[in-house]
């Protein structure tokens, strides 16, 4: 058995805070002989943004030829969709913010078209982990975020229930989540535990 | 003195619901006698934020493009209007791209202190949110409000009001919408109303 673990790092810095969280859930899951990882900086992902033709409505697949020709496979054949995002603004970056909203065609073929995203037995066999690091303190920091990181994965067939979630405020400066009390050992526990919930998943 | 008002479309899609309740808006404006520009994101060239950090030692940008021109249009206007889509519960990621590009702003205002906007200036210079979205939901506008929050922290303006309607898909678009759009042209009359005579005492 193969798990399929799918990584998109959505920070335009690269190695910065929310990547270096990435890895080291992606250290913990790789550890396991049957995950298979890969990951993909959307620096360098070629995802345009989504023009709102509504095309996909009827087409059941966007117009623009791209990097998500790739992803847009990718993401129907992995069995744990990772996204990270340092938090801007109040709300995602706008690099994720465009994967998130080219996930239209999903939208679209689930809701428009009636047709399945997964075949129907691999309904519930998926799981999805969201990252994200701020350098504000505040404690709701990250509630701008959640709604479109939730429909991201509704419109993929993994259940709100089947998110996984680690946020680290107050960390702004490169490295500074290094210093952090619990980041690394709560992102290596979490590695572990999804992989374990996605194994016995599979197994059923 | 003459009320500048500019409106900033979000929307990839030209002439769409938003685009058309931001004209409506705008129109308002214009018939209160201000001057009125408008910048549509899709005709601009920028890139995301990087990230880097430089602008929190020099309060500039490395980064030169449109952005930049953009932001310094933004700081000398008296209204803007920031209109978005709703897209998977928040704005777009070109008006995302262009927010997040102001933080050179934010850090002269809080890293380096070379930028400072007096409650009198903010009370001055308002500030409106316009969007629509397809979904029916109450809450659908609740993820784009912390982004706009902060473009209108960033560059002085206070919070003035939104201009939203959601449930586009039911009614096939704004132009069936009964109140959005007229109530849009009354909000453009009535905010330039109000800055004048703020900008008159």
């Amino acid at each position: 058995m193969t798990i399929k673990v799918l990584a998109f790092a959505g920070s335009p810095r690269r190695n910065g805070n929310s990547e270096t969280l990435l890895d080291w859930v992606l250290a913990s899951m790789a550890e396991d002989p049957d995950v298979s990882v890969q990951k993909v900086p959307l620096t360098e992902a070629n995802i345009n943004i989504c023009r709102g033709c509504n095309a996909c409505e009827k087409l059941n697949m966007c117009i623009q030829r791209d990097g998500m020709d790739i992803w847009h496979d990718k993401i129907i054949e992995a069995d744990c969709i990772l996204l990270s995002s340092p938090i801007y603004c109040m709300g995602i970056a706008a690099l994720p913010k465009a994967l998130i909203d080219r996930a239209q065609v999903f939208r679209s073929r689930k809701y428009v078209l009636k047709l399945p995203v997964v075949p129907p037995e691999r309904k519930g066999k998926r799981l999805g982990v969201f990252l994200a690091s701020a350098g504000q303190d505040w404690s709701n920091v990250f509630d701008a975020a959640i709604p479109s990181v939730k429909c991201f994965y509704h419109v993929i067939d993994i259940r709100d229930g089947d998110i996984s979630y680690l946020m680290i405020n107050h960390v702004d400066e490169k490295g500074a989540i290094e210093r952090h009390p619990t980041a690394k050992a709560d992102a290596t526990r979490l590695g572990k535990t999804v992989i374990a919930e996605l194994k016995r998943r599979l197994a059923a | 003195m003459v009320v500048t008002v500019l409106g900033i479309s979000g929307s990839p899609h030209r002439h769409g619901n938003t685009e058309t309740l931001l004209d409506s808006f705008l129109d308002g404006t214009r018939s209160a006698g201000a001057s009125v520009e408008k910048v549509v994101l899709k005709d601009l060239t920028y890139t995301p934020c990087r990230g880097c950090n430089a602008c929190h030692k020099t309060g500039e940008c490395v980064v030169k493009d449109d952005a930049i021109a953009l932001f310094e249009k933004i700081l000398a206007v008296d209204c803007i209007a920031v209109a978005s889509p709703i897209y998977t519960m928040g704005i777009t990621a070109e008006l995302k791209g262009l927010i997040d590009r102001g933080q050179y702003l934010w850090a002269r205002k809080f890293i380096l202190k070379t930028l400072y906007f007096s409650d009198d200036h903010i009370r001055r210079h308002k500030g409106l949110f316009i969007s629509t979205a397809g979904q029916n939901w109450d809450h659908v506008f609740d993820g784009a409000f912390p982004a706009i929050t902060a473009i209108f922290n960033g560059t002085g303006f206070e919070y003035y009001d939104n201009i939203i309607a959601n449930s586009m898909d039911e009614f096939k678009g704004i132009k069936n919408h009964p109140t959005a759009l007229k109530a849009a042209y009354a909000k453009g009359i009535e905010v330039v109303g109000v800055i004048e005579k703020l900008k008159a005492r």
